[in-house]
């Protein structure tokens, strides 16, 4: 049985049964996850989901003929299941009689006859479960060694995702697409009961397990222990206006929360508004609504090496691309998929559908969002040289923002006060909290692209049913002027 | 019962009997549909049945787990193979416990609608066709789901569990069309003729047109009344933190505190019951441990932390078991809402909140921010709209500066699978650190 001929099936069924437009997906997702505690491995899973998901749209009628979109999806792979998924979709589909107001109509894309694939040396699953324990387990016995350093929560994961698209407009598109991730935290706690935790940064990112292999993940182990002792014995921040100055480990989930969810169309147009909610951003302000300072330009590119998102074509069958979000600091543009790009009078989609396994139906998710480095060679060094009164962050603690995208409450891994234009020590229990707007416009110095750092996450959740993502983002060091610090710890 | 999954079960640990291992065997058969809406109109609506099979393996405290949906023979033979070979190969795990033997369970009452169970796609566009048409000329967006499970439990030492469940949800949003106002309205039940689309959506407009045109209010700490869906919220942070072993390790907010001790005010109890029809759940937990009827909080006094079996031989105590069904109670309760509301000189009414996340496990503390109606309340009664605040709290602290409750309540459209039923609250000095521009 080839795949090629259970989606043929399944898109001659939907047509058959009377779609006007079909596209099916069969997907293979494998996720192979070990976790350890402190010296011994607690878990060793690998998980398998295969099916094939199809997609409908079928003329209903109502008070005047209209479209409507249908999906059903199949755990058996064959051209009979196949078949009856598609003429399920069209029944899910006529089963909504209701007018709609906005037309369906789908930008016009090429006919592809293509595979894409991570570029990876090493094949995560080929790699024995004993050496990712024993990384881990190795890291836990440097750790140890430091006095007070407690407890330690360590994981691999390798996710990957198989798929083939076929489409009713003769589109035949593979695509095996690999992502890595390997961290761990160690908790110190002292002889009062205190306890804090420091979580190892290195990022998830599509590749193979040379991407971890060559990290220092291994040997920062008695670092990341020293860390969270520092910060157990910290002192706690003067809450007020500081600067600060945000390492990219750090600023990529500013950026995927403050810019990377508020420039997705369906949202800025209600279709969130019951769940991951609207946007500050609309469609009538491109060009006009100053986000950010003009020194910043915020891109979305889904073909970046290693970015999480990446990929060679979507779930709508369209080519993935590379365009400006915010450009000078104004809204230049939105995230697209087929079904959108008319809602804004673009005649082409912008490549953003995605759906997370074969069960699951395409909707338009966050590409890679990053921010464009600085021309000029600026360092860390050179951030915090300009700070009288601030804070350096480092790594993603917990993090909040509203459901249209304005006010925002970040933590991180850790903080050290600058005074005067140097690092004066560590801090603990820190967190920033702003209004997107107005923390983009305090921001007045970028890092260079020699200091340009991809991080992300395995999974963004959004849409009804929830469904995940893996997104990366990009950017330099960032410095910010008077922005409101809060002791956490001074809640109690 | 399932005899499709006793019969992948069987089959799994035949495999295991023969290679002398140990094994436990979950089959999960999910069929799910929905149908979402947004800007007043139908937008997808889908179906999907999948059986999850999660096979775990254990060659003495080498172990291994892994899951397919692929049900065939050639399949499941595969699954063994690849758990097995994982297992052999994993290190010793000291905190591996063999499986459980035969266990017994009691039935759990109402868990089960067959009409939900068969609930077509047109049953399903009716709610949200009926909750479209009740906000008017207001735009409504929402989501209308059904699922039935039927879940398998049996291990290698004669462990033999199954339950199955239905369940319907449909939460709505109802926008003005200027942006200015929005509300929100959920409901989950066993049943999901029990959901009425249009009297959610009538609430839901309701708190839209009310909630239009907020002023601001500064920050600051003030008596709230919350709505069911914040107080869950809120909830399952504390549920959260619940952990023994975390506890033990001075890594919670349990940290040092004794089973016995006072730490809520006296009136406020929390038990977790699969059994009772208010929270119908699975009698079993992952391990196939029998749920018991428990309570956490008896009266104020911290009553059990849960332990996994591992933690509690460690610990010398009886494992709890990992409940999925939660009731929040209190004793005195107001008789609705409005009578709660009716003793609040000046406060907040909280519709529900969002994107609540950890700030400090210690502390107890979490940050988040309110969402779709907040209302000023002032000599008892519920007054003009306000904009929208960030808070930093403790829902530790709720359940201490309790102010009252209703007698009522209500499940929470929590959509996981899971039974939660709190009731409306109010408690004092609820800090909301700053003002959130988002409607």
């Amino acid at each position: 049985m080839r795949v090629e001929d259970v989606l043929g099936a399944a898109l001659d069924a939907a047509k058959r049964a009377g779609a006007t437009y079909a596209d099916a997906r069969v997907v293979r997702r494998r996720d192979q996850h070990v976790a350890t505690r402190e010296d011994h491995v607690v878990e060793v899973s690998d998980d398998e989901s295969y099916g094939v998901g199809v997609r409908v749209l079928v003329v209903v009628s109502g008070e005047t003929p209209t479209q409507a979109w249908g999906f059903a999806a199949s755990a058996s792979v064959d051209e009979a299941a196949a078949a009856r998924a598609a003429e399920r979709a069209v029944a899910v589909a006529r089963a909504d009689a209701g007018k709609r107001k906005r037309p369906i109509v789908l930008a016009p894309v090429a006919r592809y006859r293509e595979s894409w694939a991570t570029a990876a040396a090493v094949d995560p699953f080929e790699v024995p479960i004993g050496e990712k324990a024993a990384l881990l387990q190795g890291a836990w016995a440097d750790a140890r060694a430091v006095k007070g350093a407690k407890y330690m929560d360590g994981e691999t994961r390798a996710v990957l995702e198989e798929k083939t698209f076929a489409s009713t407009e003769g589109s035949l598109v593979s695509q095996r697409i690999l992502r890595v991730h390997a961290t761990y935290a160690v908790t110190a706690v002292d002889d009062a009961g205190d306890s804090v935790s420091r979580q190892h940064e290195l990022p998830p990112m599509q590749a193979g397990w040379e991407h971890v292999a060559r990290s220092t993940l291994r040997r920062d182990a008695r670092r990341i222990a020293e860390d969270a002792l520092e910060k157990l014995r910290a002192p706690h921040v003067q809450p007020g206006k500081h600067d600060l100055v945000l390492l990219p480990s750090n600023l990529w989930l500013v950026i995927h929360e403050s810019i990377g969810h508020s420039t997705e169309l369906d949202r800025a147009l209600g279709y969130e508004a019951n769940f991951a909610g609207t946007s500050f951003a609309t469609p009538d302000q491109i060009g006009k609504l100053e986000i950010a300072s003009p020194a910043l330009t915020f891109y979305a590119d889904k073909t970046t090496p290693g970015g999480l998102a990446t990929c060679g074509f979507d779930d709508d069958g369209e080519k993935t691309q590379k365009w400006n979000l915010v450009e000078k600091g104004k809204l230049a543009a939105f995230q697209t998929t087929r079904d959108q790009a008319a809602w804004i009078g673009e005649k082409r989609s912008r490549g953003c559908s995605y759906a997370e396994d074969w069960g699951s139906i395409p909707f338009q998710r966050m590409p890679n969002v990053s921010l464009a480095p600085s021309e000029k060679d600026v360092s860390v060094d050179d951030l915090i040289a300009g700070v009288d009164d601030g804070v350096l962050v480092s790594g993603d603690g917990s993090w909040s923002i509203d459901h249209q995208r304005y006010n925002f409450q970040f933590g991180g891994q850790t903080f050290h006060a600058i005074r005067n234009g140097k690092v004066a020590g560590p801090l603990r229990d820190v967190a920033y909290q702003s209004n997107t707007i107005e923390f983009w416009h305090a921001c007045d110095a970028i890092g260079g692209a020699r200091h340009f750092e991809l991080h992300g996450t395995l999974v963004d959740g959004k849409g009804e049913p929830s469904q995940s993502n893996a997104v990366s983002h990009g950017c330099p060091p960032a410095r910010f002027r008077g922005v409101r610090i809060l002791d956490t710890k001074a809640k109690t | 019962m399932s005899a499709r999954g006793f019969t992948i079960a069987d089959r799994l640990l035949e495999l295991a009997g023969k290679a002398h291992a140990d094994a436990s065997v979950s089959v999960r058969e999910l069929r799910s549909g929905h149908v979402r809406f947004a800007s007043s109109e139908i937008t997808t609506a889908g179906e999907v049945a999948n059986t999850e099979t999660t096979l775990s393996v254990a060659f003495g405290a080498r172990h291994a787990s892994s899951t397919t949906n692929q049900t065939d023979a050639a399949s499941l033979a595969s699954l063994f193979a690849r758990t097995a070979d994982l297992a052999k190969i994993a290190p010793e795990d000291p905190e591996w416990l063999p499986p459980l033997g035969p266990q017994r369970y009691p039935r759990s009452p109402r868990a089960w609608d067959e009409a939900t169970s068969a609930l077509a796609p047109a049953g399903r566009a009716g709610i949200a066709r009926a909750a479209i048409d009740a906000s008017g000329a207001l735009v409504a967006a929402g989501f209308v789901e059904s699922h039935a499970l039927e879940a398998t439990l049996a291990t290698s030492a004669g462990l033999r569990a199954d339950h199955r469940a239905t369940w319907a949800r449909t939460t709505t949003t109802v926008r003005t069309p200027d942006g200015k106002g929005s509300g929100w309205a959920g409901a989950e039940s066993t049943s999901a003729a029990e959901i009425d689309g249009g009297a959610l959506a009538r609430v839901a407009a309701d708190r839209a047109e009310r909630s239009r045109g907020a002023t601001r209010l500064d920050p600051g700490r003030y008596t709230v009344v919350l709505e069911p869906a914040a107080v869950a919220d809120l909830l399952s942070f504390l549920i959260d933190a619940l952990d023994a072993r975390a506890a033990d390790q001075g890594r919670s907010f349990f940290s040092g505190k004794r089973v016995g001790e006072t730490l809520f005010d006296p009136r406020v109890t929390l038990r977790s019951d699969p059994l009772s029809p208010d929270t119908p759940g699975c009698p079993w937990d992952g391990d196939g441990l029998s749920l018991r009827p428990r309570a956490w909080i008896d009266a104020g006094k911290l009553a059990s932390l849960y332990s996994t079996r591992f933690w509690a031989r460690r610990s010398g105590a009886a494992p709890t078991g990992t409940y999925a069904t939660w009731h929040l109670t209190t004793t005195g309760g107001a008789a609705d809402a409005s009578a709660l509301v009716s003793s609040v000189t000046r406060g907040l009414l909280v519709t529900r909140f969002w994107y609540t996340r950890w700030l400090d496990r210690k502390q107890l503390l979490v940050t988040g921010l309110t969402r779709d109606g907040v209302f000023l309340v002032e000599n008892g009664r519920v007054g003009r709209p306000v904009q929208n605040f960030r808070f930093n709290d403790s829902p530790a602290k709720l359940l201490s500066r309790l102010v009252g409750a209703t007698a009522r309540t209500w499940r929470a459209p929590v959509g996981d699978g899971g039974v939660v039923r709190v009731p409306v609250l109010c408690c004092d000095d609820f800090e909301m650190s700053s003002v959130s521009d988002a409607v």
